[in-house]
């Protein structure tokens, strides 16, 4: 390939520069090792249901995340865990996040499937996420108080809280009775 | 030699367009929703913005009038709520025949020359043109509450302006509510400027209450839109015993922002407005005039890092 001109030049990095930061958006785990990370040997099968209308309700409002339920990623192992991702509404895109649940009803663990915004990363640090250990489901799991803040990401910080909120929601009224 | 030298420059020029992408990628974000409404949307603590503005406000009550306004900023965030910003500000006038009220014009039914920028001096020519560096801008924005986490997100800012077309001192109170999720924000500024203009051969000095305000919904990932309104309130000197203007602005903006970069663009048209003694030469037509034009557009692009 001929490089011509520097206007060239600038035309193709500017052409590239911005399609590209789409392209490499920011996946941390796939859904795959999110299982291998937070049940290490256990195995998952895929739960299809359809929530009904009257638990998507009290989801929204337990958690008050206004942003629809997806529903795409309920798994459930052989030894009674459950898995579920969701997403929830970022600075610019979906936060997609995944909470673990182990066969008491508590949370086993939060990680951070992907996340494209500029800044507040902190949210994938393992201080903060570790927060949301041992909670049943029973507990309430209220942004500022039960869950600190994070300073400079607190909209992420805020909107992660509640999505792990109303994933809860979805197993004490739901999936924990099915 | 001639193929050594080509090649050479062929890998200069590649790096540098390997540079310029990689810094962009690895750029970081935060913006300006609208287009002249001030949000609370502020550098977290340690982060730098770069801003270009460039606005546009074009037509008068005839002949021509652009009055192109640019200004280069740089943001850093003191802390998580103090920004402080630096701007470079400068402009293009470009206005002709562009009044035709008889009290500035000196003769019934004629037009002549005038506006924001246009020294007395030229209003009997066939037009007048300039460009040039205005001057600097320091901003300081203190948020005292983040609409994130309390119902109504509250701060301060202050801008003084040092420029050869004028000097100011400009402050807001901005409020900001958030509903939705963060995806609708509705945000009002109060307004408080005083400033001394200093393109004419005498300084005018003159008071400016506005109300500015708007909402925005980020209908899909990366875009919001929204629109914007300004109510704006001209004063003769530094107190309220006089006022000389009073208009109404109203118009969309658009705004679409990655992570590594953000770009937002508004227009905004008058839908009315009056004049008082002394500022009456200034309006026709139920229009304000001045620094004031029929449309306004403003295109920001802010590139954090």
């Amino acid at each position: 390939m001929q490089w011509h001109s520097p206007s060239y030049l600038a035309v193709i990095c500017l052409v590239t520069t911005a399609p590209l930061g789409q392209v490499f958006a920011k996946q941390y785990l796939s859904v795959d090792e999110v299982k291998q990370v937070m049940f290490s040997g256990e195995v998952f099968t895929k739960i299809d249901i359809e929530v009904p209308e009257l638990i998507k309700e009290k989801m929204r409002k337990e958690s008050g995340v206004r942003y629809a339920y997806q529903q795409k990623h309920i798994w459930k192992s052989s030894q009674g865990s459950w898995l579920l991702i969701d997403e929830v509404v970022g600075k610019h895109e979906m936060i997609t996040y995944a909470v673990g649940i182990n066969n008491k009803g508590q949370i086993h663990g939060v990680e951070i499937l992907e996340y494209n915004e500029s800044y507040g990363e902190q949210i994938r640090e393992k201080k903060w996420l570790e927060q949301f250990k041992g909670r049943a489901a029973t507990e309430p799991l209220r942004f500022n108080q039960e869950i600190k803040n994070i300073t400079g990401a607190t909209l992420s910080s805020k909107h992660v809280t509640n999505g792990v909120q109303r994933l809860m929601v979805l197993y004490r009224e739901y999936l924990s009775r099915i | 030699m001639l193929n050594q030298t080509r090649k050479v420059k062929n890998l200069i020029q590649k790096s540098i367009c390997v540079g310029v992408c990689l810094l962009s990628f690895n750029s970081s974000a935060g913006e300006g929703y609208f287009g002249w409404v001030y949000s609370l949307d502020l550098q977290p603590e340690g982060k730098w913005e770069f801003e270009q503005r460039l606005q546009l406000t074009r037509g008068q009550a005839s002949g021509t009038y652009d009055l192109w306004q640019a200004r280069t900023e740089m943001e850093y965030g003191l802390s998580n709520d103090f920004q402080l910003a630096g701007y470079l500000n400068s402009y293009s006038i470009n206005a002709s025949k562009n009044y035709t009220n008889s009290e500035y014009c000196e003769q019934e039914n004629s037009t002549c020359t005038g506006g924001y920028g246009v020294p007395g001096s030229a209003s009997h020519g066939s037009g007048y043109a300039k460009t040039g560096i205005d001057g600097v801008s320091i901003e300081g924005i203190w948020r005292i509450t983040n609409p994130v986490t309390s119902p109504i997100g509250m701060g301060l800012y202050l801008e003084p302006t040092i420029g050869n077309l004028k000097n100011a001192l400009e402050t807001r109170l901005i409020l900001q509510s958030n509903f939705l999720d963060d995806r609708l924000q509705l945000v009002g500024n109060l307004v408080y400027e005083v400033e001394k203009l200093k393109f004419d051969e005498e300084p005018i000095e003159e008071t400016i209450v506005d109300v500015v305000a708007g909402v925005t919904y980020r209908f899909m990932p990366n875009l919001n839109l929204g629109f914007e309104y300004r109510f704006h309130n001209d004063f003769d000197g530094y107190s309220f015993n006089n006022q000389t203007q009073r208009a109404h602005f109203i118009g969309p903006n658009v705004h679409y922002a990655t992570k590594d970069w953000w770009v937002t663009a508004a227009m905004r048209t008058q839908v009315g407005g009056q004049c008082w003694a002394p500022g009456t030469a200034e309006c026709s037509d139920s229009k304000v005039w001045d620094s004031h034009g029929r449309n306004e557009y403003i295109v920001k692009f802010g590139m954090p890092f």
